[in-house]
C-alpha cells in the first residue's frame, strides 16, 4: 500500500472514530510497526509531551532522551536555596513515564542529529531512530568573561546548582552582601529573578542581620508583576534589596566574586550570575535557532515542528514563539505538540485554533506569594499565540494564601507532567 | 467543531484493527474540541480534570459553565476570574462540557 493510501485510510478511520473505541490490545500490537517519537529532555516540556503522546496515541514507540536519573524542577528551588524545602521535594522521578505511560526513559546525552537519516547519536554510542523528533532542552547559558559557573552559581538549572548557591549563603556572614543579576530578556522564568531576590531577602533577614541583596538588573525596569515586586523591593524589603536596572554585564571576577556592568564594577560576599539565555546546544547544533537573535528556534505554533525541518519539533523554552519560558507554558505547548504529531500521524489537519496558557506562584517571603497569570490563543493573521489582554495579570496583593496555592499550583503541574 | 460519536460493529473493529495491525497505523480519533481545550486546564487541575485546585471532572457541565461565566463577569479577584477572560463563551461551554465526560478519582480515561 503506497503511503499515499495508508494516509487516506487511516483518515478514514480518525474521521470514523472508530481507533478510539479499538481496546489498547487490539491496536498496533507490534512495536516494529508502530511510529517512532524520540523526545530530547526529560523536563516539563518533554515529560509532558512522552506522556500526553501515549495517553492519547496509545500505540506509538516514545523514548525519552536525558543525561539525568531524575528531573529536579527549577519550579519551588528558590525555596531549596533558602533551606525550606528539601531537593526531594522537587526531584521528579520518570517511573510514572516508564510503568504507567510505557515511555521508553533513556539515561544518555543526545550530541548530533542527522535529518536527513533521521537520528539522533548519544554519548554511550548508540543511536536512535525516528519518524519524529522532539527537542524539549530547555535553556543554555551565554558565555561571559571570566564567568566560571562552578565557583559562581547560577542555579537556574536546579540540582547540584542549587546546592552550590544554598551553600554559599548558609556560610555568608552576616553584614554581608548578595549581589545578584538578571539577564535581559526573553529567559527562562520572567518573575524568577525577582522573586529569587525576595525569598533571599527574607532569609538574609532572618539569618544574616545586616546584610544587603543587591539587584543588577539589565533590563530598563523590573519586567514582569511590577506592582507585587515593587510593594516587595520598596515596602516589604525596604533597606535590604537595592534595584538597579540598566546593568548589563560585562566580565565577572570568579576568584574575587566581582562583577563588572555598565554601571560599574560590584563586590560581594556571595554573587550569584544569571546569564544571557539561549536555545540548548542540540538545537543550535541542529542549526534550527534561527530567530532575529539566533537565539531560539523559529516553529510553527500548530504543531511546534521546527520552521527549518517539519518533521523536528521544538517546545518548551528553546523556541521562539514569544510565550512565557516556564514549566507552565512547557506542559502547555507539550500538549499543543502531541495532539499534532499523532494528527500527522493519523493524516488528520492541525487543530486550527490551540490555546495555551500560564500560571505562576512566586514566594516572596517565607510565608507570602504572589501570582502571575496569562492565556493564549491563536492569531491566524499573525501565526501567533497572542496574550489575550484581560486573562494577563499579576495577584492584586501578596498573600499567605497564595503561598498556600502555590504548593498546590506546584503538585497539580508535576503530577499532568511528570505522574 | 463537534465531536462525533459513530460506533463501527465489532466486526468492523476487527477488520480495521488488522489491517492497521499489518500497516503500523496509528488510532488517533480526531479529539473534541473541548478536550483540546480541557487538555490545557490539566496543569491546574490534574490530568482530565482529576485533582489540582478543584476537582472538576464528571461535574455538571451547566454548573461548570455558569461558574465560569461568573468568573468571566466578576471583577478580578482571584486566578481564575483572569483565566475565564481568556476564552470565549462558546469555549468556555465546551471545556465544561468535556469535564462532565470525565471520572474523577482515578478515573482517567487512558
Amino acid at each position: 500500500m503506497s503511503s499515499m493510501n495508508r494516509r487516506q485510510f487511516i483518515k478514514f478511520l480518525g474521521a470514523a472514530s472508530a481507533a478510539s473505541a479499538l481496546p489498547a490490545s487490539m491496536g498496533i500490537g507490534a512495536a516494529t510497526t508502530a511510529p517512532r517519537v524520540v523526545v530530547i529532555g526529560g523536563g516539563f516540556a518533554g515529560a509532558t509531551l512522552a506522556k500526553y503522546l501515549r495517553l492519547w496515541g496509545g500505540n506509538i514507540d516514545v523514548t525519552l532522551v536525558d543525561p539525568a536519573a531524575a528531573h529536579i524542577a527549577c519550579i519551588l528551588s528558590n525555596l531549596v536555596v533558602t533551606n525550606a524545602l528539601s531537593m526531594s521535594r522537587i526531584t521528579l522521578s520518570y517511573d510514572s513515564l516508564r510503568n504507567k505511560h510505557g515511555v521508553r526513559v533513556l539515561q544518555d546525552r543526545a550530541t548530533a542529529i542527522d535529518p536527513v537519516g533521521r537520528q539522533v547519536r548519544l554519548a554511550g554510542g548508540s543511536s536512535l531512530p525516528y519518524d519524529r523528533l522532539v527537542l524539549a532542552p530547555g535553556i543554555d547559558f551565554m558565555p561571559i568573561p571570566g564567568w566560571d559557573p562552578k565557583k559562581i552559581p547560577h542555579a537556574w538549572q536546579a540540582g547540584t546548582q542549587t546546592t552550590l548557591l544554598k551553600n554559599q549563603l548558609a556560610n555568608m556572614p552576616s553584614r554581608g552582601t548578595f549581589v545578584m543579576t538578571i539577564p535581559k530578556a526573553p529567559y527562562r522564568c520572567p518573575p524568577g529573578p525577582y522573586e529569587r531576590a525576595c525569598v533571599v531577602a527574607d532569609y538574609l533577614k532572618r539569618r544574616k542581620p545586616g546584610s544587603r541583596v543587591i539587584v543588577l538588573d539589565a533590563n530598563p525596569q523590573i519586567i514582569v508583576e511590577p506592582h507585587t515586586f515593587g510593594v516587595a523591593f520598596n515596602e516589604i524589603h525596604k533597606g535590604v534589596i537595592e534595584y538597579y536596572p540598566n546593568a548589563a554585564v560585562t566580565q565577572v571576577d570568579s576568584n574575587t566574586r566581582t562583577v563588572s556592568t555598565t554601571l560599574g564594577s560590584f563586590s560581594a560576599s556571595v554573587l550569584n550570575v544569571l546569564p544571557n539565555m539561549q536555545a540548548g546546544k542540540i538545537v543550535r547544533d541542529a542549526g534550527l535557532a534561527v530567530d532575529a537573535s539566533n537565539r531560539w528556534a523559529p516553529v510553527d505554533v500548530l504543531s511546534y515542528a521546527s520552521t527549518i525541518h517539519n518533521d523536528i519539533h521544538v517546545i518548551g523554552d528553546s523556541q521562539a514563539s514569544g510565550q512565557p519560558k516556564s514549566g507552565h507554558m512547557a506542559n502547555a505547548q507539550a500538549k499543543i505538540c502531541a495532539d499534532a504529531i499523532l494528527r500527522s500521524f493519523a493524516g488528520l489537519p492541525l487543530n486550527a485554533a490551540p490555546t495555551t496558557n500560564s500560571a505562576c506562584y512566586s514566594p516572596i517571603t517565607a510565608t507570602t506569594a504572589s501570582y502571575l497569570t496569562a492565556a493564549f490563543q491563536y492569531d491566524p493573521s499573525t501565526r501567533s499565540m497572542k496574550s489575550v489582554a484581560d486573562a494577563f495579570g499579576e495577584a492584586d496583593k501578596i498573600s499567605g494564601d497564595h503561598y498556600e496555592a502555590m504548593f498546590t499550583w506546584a503538585n497539580s503541574l508535576f503530577g499532568d507532567s511528570f505522574g | 467543531m463537534q465531536y462525533k460519536k459513530v460506533i463501527p460493529s465489532i466486526s468492523a473493529l476487527l477488520t480495521l484493527a488488522a489491517g492497521m495491525t499489518a500497516m503500523g497505523g496509528v488510532a488517533y480519533a480526531e479529539p473534541s474540541a473541548g478536550q483540546r481545550l480541557g487538555a490545557q486546564c490539566a496543569q491546574c487541575h490534574g490530568t482530565n480534570g482529576d485533582g489540582g485546585f478543584e476537582n472538576i471532572a464528571g461535574r455538571n457541565a451547566a454548573s461548570l459553565y455558569n461558574g465560569l461565566l461568573e468568573m468571566k463577569a466578576r471583577p478580578v479577584e482571584g486566578i481564575m476570574d483572569r483565566q475565564a477572560r481568556g476564552y470565549t463563551d462558546e469555549q468556555l461551554w465546551l471545556i465544561s462540557e468535556y469535564f462532565a465526560t470525565q471520572q474523577s478519582s482515578g478515573g482517567s480515561d487512558d
